[in-house]
């Protein structure tokens, strides 16, 4: 399925409206939960409204497949913004039906359904906007919503600190987004997303206001997307319910992907913030991959793996592979929204692995032999899907990561395997090559969704990339040969600390701006023996 | 020996003693995997209750009734009546004359609202008093913090790819992991943290002898202060206990909760040493010194919420002892069916309705381990688990058949292969440098994964036992006593014994129904929880199958015969699993039952899907499924969708709301509906003349039952120390240890809020346990004084014990001064 990515100028009403319905529907199941309203009816409204989100998302989207985009009324239809729109829709719609038993009961259901709704409603809006304004506004508004969200539990005070600490990071992720959307405004005399990237891409080089503009950009998104040292509040966000935990990746932590990659003609022109982009994200996910590998919480575990997942797509952001970034994003989001809410059932799978002998390191050359049948793995499926979609044309930054796929498939083929048997490891290996040739179609699937870029990535900076993760994966099988040797003992307090870089920013950010105090204990389901306060079903018989 | 001498030795056992003394009072708590009730205030039971509540309430803050409002609640809703308190008052030696004047004082009581109780101070919150040590986090949370993240990667095996170096014990590694902090803030410096920490005594014993001298705590304060400092981490405290506890059962012994003490410890003096002028308050040490009287004082507060918890227990009493003493009915005809089932509260509204659907159904109470001492290793895995109470050591393994013959060992090999698969893919899934790759390939694979969770199920449960088996290799495995065949002198002993705590000894029904019990439910850590927690908090079908086979082997009873325990050769043993989320049984094995008896079985199974029904119905509004109540099939549905609903945080009410243990031959309850709120033991008093039966039932499943009852009365009055809060934070701590509420803090032992409260109103009413005994008093008394234990929990009034007597049905009270009345024969016109 190849979408135009050519964009005609206008848009029909009724397509606007299509694009605009998701977050319509969001807003009057909003507008629906009144306090009047009986809570079975909030959640039948948010029901629906997620429903009717999900249709239109997939309506807009095969509208496009059919070669009708466009630009009109503020919001645009475009592959890119239809994927994330159905995303958000179908992510969306999982958490509201999962919500309502799980926080049956809770005090706030209420306006819990209604921060969770106005979340989706803004995020919907950011997916199609096509104005510099109402993208960072309604950008903005995600994040007011979700902070109700997160404070959730207001009287737990490390639920405050946590919030408080996202409430600093996005309130200069904003300010970076407006004072972005002024400087383009300045820059091209217009606001149209659209039309302000057909000017910039019309003439070489960008406007000095321009080049500010997206340098501000790759801030904001490197921001809003929980890079270190900014990345606290998203580890510490177990302490909102676990479908908040999955709401962000319905596009919230991620959205700072998305936005970059609506931006991404500009990017291309923008060397400084491609070298930020890279330098952080790769920075960010090579460290708190190894961070993640330290943490004995699951969700802590999973927060950090999303902070490592949203570096590795900002570095491809950077390296101009819009595809695979859109690709990371999509994929990511499901399978870490799926993570979360099942994370639950982690004592299950802890019985489950318990029934097989724990399994031992598997030796270096075991590990050498593993990484040479997978770059031979690799370079086979690459041909074969070059040979299959001739379009995809491979820049020596999508080697690189076709390099780390080779590394990824070492567990699955390294050759140390007690009780494999006769089949087991032939089957591994099949399994290794699907994976490698399902990595391949997809990238080349989703190279027809996003315009291509032209980037012409510096040598260093791909080569400090490919550096980065090689260092990666000897460091982890370093670790994972000698779990007591010096290297792994000298590291470990390090990274066991989050390399301390929280406390660090927190010092900071709290020296500047101190976070407000608890809510006062609030009526909990059960009284706290301290607190002294009561249902508010126990309280009433005190007449 | 000279004084110089001995002081250092004496000194030591002193210490020693204290130590001791902080220790036992932390009650063990089970991983996830095995969560079993247990009563955590069980290092406190040779107190009287009352007075072990002043003590916990002065070193720990805590509480162990409810507070006034409650019970406000209870007399505005009428189940609280002036009756109850003037009978709680007699109860508690309040003479006649004063009787009215003293209940007055009690009602008006109802409306005060006494301040919570306050704890003496541990140097963390004399410099909380002052200043926090960042924005928005107190000192006492940030120990805590520290502390519960250290021992999560101390004890983690299965969470963390790259764990922490253990070598240097608990406390040496924290040693360790503290020097190399480079996150927190010192007044002094963080270079003068570093050091004091490198300066730290490196044997937890002499660190703990240090800092209390460092302190000025004087002797007579130490025990008391030690285990306050224990209380302050709680969590852990109590998962160290379980080291312990499982050590001693192995005739061993462990000392991680020695060496948290010294890590919480530290703290207190590291605290107290960086602690600004001023912030120590003069006589802050002697305080400790005369804890007691504080604890003294608090019991004198204490005095009308130990009076209205009583009331409140003689309100539910009261007309259950009048039911009791109903005249017994007519005897049943003989059976068809008789059908044993675990002693479980939620047994008993089963057994109600089984009865109910057919005359010809005798059930009967018993331990739902069915009194073997094993433990369980699937066929081809290395995992070897207990299946029995946590009181008590595994003696014999059992594995599946046919395990061991040829059959069994390709079936173990290709199991092997399947789980070795697995564990490469999670490895891919997890591996740091593959994690990015695998999201790009597989990722949008868990999009179906999503539709598939959010779509209803009404899928039946697979035992998770069976992973890595196809559902026909997993149907030709049987776990099976290897005893049976290979010694059957000792297997029938063993099945002596068992079929005599039974009470099943002769009369034998051609079927007989051995239904353990187990759950339902999906994305559920406290899943175990409501698993059989006489089978280790495991599902009761392994006991059940390995106890029918035992039965129904020819060589057994053959050597049973010889013991003079004759099983008729037309008598049958049929293993099952009672769902206890579904209120569906499944029946195992019924490829053995032999062919005259398969019609028996098909009648029992409509017998059973009928109980199924009613016993669905009956417990649909709790679960908020009135509407169903009265359709059938749509209930049956509705309960599996949500077992099966990965966001349903209430699969079940468990063991919410029991308060009576009732161990008396089922004629006597026959006739009663409980509403799910009793166990259920029979016990037949005439076959038992030396006491070993009533022996048992009294110091086991007596025992059991009062931990249930004393984990799920904690985790009501007080869930922030013995519940385990909020199950929308849950957060799994190292795949089975516990878990976090939120980010982190202490971890969380007890009972989910969820698993309480609906959300309205509370779903357990926190009484402690009435046990009713159809036995003489003198065979009570003669058990009393034999167990240290039973006379704890009896004289101290951790339970109220009853007697039924079996010929008049009166009921009797064992007091503090004897055997006394209850009931309507103790009533005096309020």
């Amino acid at each position: 399925m190849i979408l135009p990515s050519d964009i005609t100028p206008s848009l029909p009403l009724w397509q606007a409206a299509l694009q605009l319905a998701p977050a319509l529907a969001c807003a009057v199941a909003v507008l629906w939960a009144r306090p009047t309203v009986a809570l079975a009816s909030v959640w039948r409204g948010a029901r629906c409204a997620a429903l009717v989100s999900m249709g239109a998302a997939a309506l807009s989207l095969a509208m496009l497949a059919f070669g009708t985009g466009g630009a009109g009324f503020g919001v645009r239809a475009d592959a890119l913004g239809g994927v994330m729109l159905l995303l958000v829709a179908f992510v969306g719609w999982v958490i509201v039906r999962y919500s309502q038993p799980y926080l049956a009961g809770e005090r706030d259901e209420r306006a819990y359904a209604r921060w969770l709704l106005t979340t989706l409603a803004t995020v919907g809006l950011v997916a199609v906007s096509n104005h510099v304004l109402l993208l960072a506004l309604a950008w903005t508004a995600t994040s007011l919503a979700l902070h109700r969200l997160l404070r959730f539990f207001g009287d737990r005070p490390a639920a405050v600190v946590a919030a408080h600490k996202k409430f600093i990071v996005a309130r200069a992720a904003d300010l970076c987004m407006l004072g972005a959307a002024a400087l383009l405004m300045l820059a091209f005399g217009t606001g149209q997303i659209d039309r302000l990237l057909s000017l910039a891409t019309a003439q070489p080089g960008l406007p000095l206001a321009a080049q500010a503009a997206v340098l501000l950009i790759a801030c904001a998104a490197l921001l809003k997307c929980a890079q270190l040292p900014f990345h606290g509040w998203l580890i510490q966000v177990m302490e909102a319910p676990t479908p908040v935990s999955a709401l962000l990746h319905a596009g919230v932590v991620n959205l700072g992907g998305f936005v970059l990659m609506r931006y991404a003609p500009l990017v291309g022109e923008m060397p400084a913030a491609q070298v930020l982009l890279v330098a952080v994200g790769t920075a960010t996910a090579v460290l708190a991959a190894l961070v993640m590998s330290t943490r004995i919480s699951i969700k802590v575990m999973l927060a950090w793996s999303t902070c490592a997942q949203m570096g590795f797509m900002l570095m491809q952001c950077g390296l101009g592979l819009w595809q695979m970034a859109l690709l990371h994003l999509v994929a990511h989001s499901l399978y870490k929204a799926h993570a979360f809410l099942g994370a639950g059932g982690v004592v299950r799978r802890t019985q489950q692995m318990q029934l097989a002998p724990r399994a031992t390191a598997p030796g270096a050359a075991a590990l050498a032999v593993g990484g040479v049948i997978g770059l031979a793995m690799v370079l086979a499926a690459a041909a074969g899907s070059a040979w299959l979609l001739p379009a995809h044309a491979a820049a020596p930054a999508a080697w690189v990561l076709a390099g780390i796929l080779a590394l990824a498939l070492v567990p699955l083929l390294h050759t140390r395997s007690p009780h494999l048997g006769a089949w087991g490891w032939p089957a591994l290996a099949g399994a290794a090559f699907g994976v490698a040739l399902a990595y391949f179609a997809l990238h080349a699937l989703f190279a027809g969704l996003v315009p291509a870029s032209a980037i012409a990535v510096p040598t260093p900076l791909w080569s400090a990339v490919a550096l980065a993760f090689g260092a990666l994966f000897v460091l982890q099988s370093v670790i994972a040969l000698c779990p007591r040797g010096a290297l792994a003992r000298g590291l470990y307090p390090w990274f066991y600390g989050g390399l301390f870089l929280d406390e660090a920013f927190t010092r900071v950010a709290f020296g500047l701006w101190h976070p407000p105090a608890p809510a006062p204990a609030a009526a909990a389901m059960l009284p706290a023996p301290d607190a002294m306060t009561f249902p508010s079903t126990l309280s009433g018989a005190r007449a | 020996m000279n004084a110089p001498m001995e002081a250092p030795l004496v000194r030591a056992q002193r210490l020693g003693a204290h130590i001791d003394t902080a220790c036992a009072r932390i009650a063990p708590t089970w991983p996830l995997d095995r969560f079993i009730a247990v009563n955590p205030y069980w290092g406190w039971v040779q107190q009287p209750m009352a007075e072990a509540a002043a003590a916990l309430g002065t070193l720990g803050g805590t509480r162990l009734s409810m507070p006034r409002a409650w019970f406000r609640e209870q007399w505005h809703s009428g189940r609280l009546q002036r009756q109850h308190l003037r009978a709680a008052l007699r109860a508690g030696g309040t003479p006649a004359r004063q009787l009215d004047a003293e209940t007055d004082l009690l009602q008006t009581a109802l409306l005060d609202d006494p301040a919570p109780p306050m704890r003496l101070r541990l140097a963390s919150d004399l410099r909380d008093a002052v200043a926090p040590p960042r924005p928005g986090i107190s000192w006492a949370d940030l120990v805590t913090h520290q502390v519960s993240q250290h021992c999560a990667a101390y004890f983690d095996k299965d969470q963390a790819a790259w764990g922490m170096d253990t070598a240097a014990g608990l406390y040496g590694s924290w040693r360790n992991q503290l020097g190399s902090d480079h996150g927190l803030i010192w007044r002094q410096g963080r270079a003068a943290l570093r050091a004091k920490v490198a300066a730290l005594p490196a044997s937890p014993q002499a660190l703990i002898a240090d800092a209390l001298d460092a302190l000025g705590l004087a002797e007579d304060g130490r025990a008391a202060y030690l285990t306050a400092v224990l209380m302050a981490i709680g969590g852990w405290a109590a998962w160290c206990a379980w080291q312990r506890w499982e050590a001693r059962l192995q005739a061993a012994d462990d000392d991680h909760i020695v060496q948290l003490l010294a890590i919480r410890l530290a703290w207190e003096w590291l605290l107290h040493d960086d602690a600004p002028p001023g912030c120590v308050p003069p006589g802050w040490a002697a305080r400790w010194a005369t804890a007691s009287q504080a604890v003294h004082a608090l019991q004198q507060a204490q005095r009308c919420d130990w009076l209205l918890q009583h009331a409140a227990e003689i309100a539910y009493q009261q007309p259950l002892i009048d039911s009791l003493r109903q005249p017994l009915p007519a005897a049943a005809p003989a059976p068809a069916v008789q059908a044993v089932f675990c002693i479980d509260v939620r047994s008993e509204v089963f057994r109600r309705a089984l009865e109910k659907a057919s005359p010809a159904v005798h059930t009967r109470g018993f331990a739902g381990f069915f009194g073997l001492p094993i433990a369980y290793s699937p066929a081809g895995s290395t995992l070897i688990r207990p299946q029995l109470p946590g009181l008590l050591a595994p003696a014999l393994t059992i594995g599946d058949a046919p395990a061991g013959t040829g059959l069994g060992q390709t079936l173990a090999g290709r199991r092997q292969q399947a789980l070795q698969v697995r564990q490469r893919w999670a490895a891919l899934r997890g591996t740091p440098a593959s994690a990015f790759s695998f999201v790009e390939a597989l990722g949008l694979m868990y999009g179906a994964k999503l539709l598939a969770d959010s779509a209803r199920s009404d899928a039946a449960q697979q035992r998770w036992e069976d992973t890595g088996l196809s559902a026909e290799e997993a149907a030709t495995l049987r776990p099976t006593l290897a005893r049976a065949d290979g010694d059957p002198a000792a297997a029938a002993a063993m099945a002596k014994g068992i079929l005599g705590a039974m009470g099943l000894i002769d009369g034998f029904a051609p079927l007989v129904l051995l239904a353990g019990h187990g759950s339902h439910s999906t994305n559920n850590p406290h899943a175990a929880g409501l698993d059989c927690g006489a089978c280790g908090g495991q599902t009761g079908e392994v006991n059940a199958r390995a106890l029918a086979g035992l039965l129904n082997t020819a060589a057994v009873r053959g050597q049973l015969r010889g013991m003079g325990l004759h099983i008729p050769a037309s008598t049958h043993f049929l293993p099952a699993l009672h769902n206890t989320t579904t209120d569906q049984v499944l029946l195992y094995d019924t490829d053995a039952v032999p062919a005259a008896l398969r019609h028996d079985v098909e009648r029992l199974r409509g017998w059973l899907d009928a109980a199924g029904d009613q016993a669905r119905a009956e417990r649909a509004g709790s679960l908020g499924l009135q509407a169903l109540a009265a359709r059938p099939a749509e209930l049956k549905t509705a309960l599996q969708q949500r077992a099966n609903d990965w966001a349903q945080v209430r699969p079940e009410w468990g063991l919410a709301d029991n308060a009576a243990f009732i161990v008396a031959p089922r004629a006597r309850t026959r006739q009663l509906n409980l509403h799910g709120r009793s166990f259920l033991h029979d016990y037949e008093h005439a076959l038992d003349p030396d006491l070993g039966v009533l022996t048992l039932i009294m110091t086991a499943p007596m025992l059991v039952t009062h931990w249930i009852n004393m984990q799920y009365h904690a985790s009501t009055v007080d869930n922030r120390r013995y519940g385990s809060g909020n199950k929308l934070l849950h957060n799994v701590v190292g795949g089975h240890l516990g878990v976090f509420e939120g980010n982190g803090g202490d971890l969380r032992i007890g009972l989910p809020l969820q698993s309480l409260h609906d959300g309205h109103t509370l779903r357990h009413t926190p009484l402690r346990l009435s046990v009713f005994i159809e036995a003489p008093r003198e065979a009570i008394d003669s058990v009393i004084a034999q167990h240290a234990m039973v006379r704890q929990l009896v004289q101290n009034t951790w339970l109220h014990l009853f007697r039924i007597d079996a010929q008049t049905g009166r009921v009797e009270q064992r007091s503090a001064v004897g055997w006394v009345a209850a009931g309507a024969d103790a009533h005096a016109p309020a």
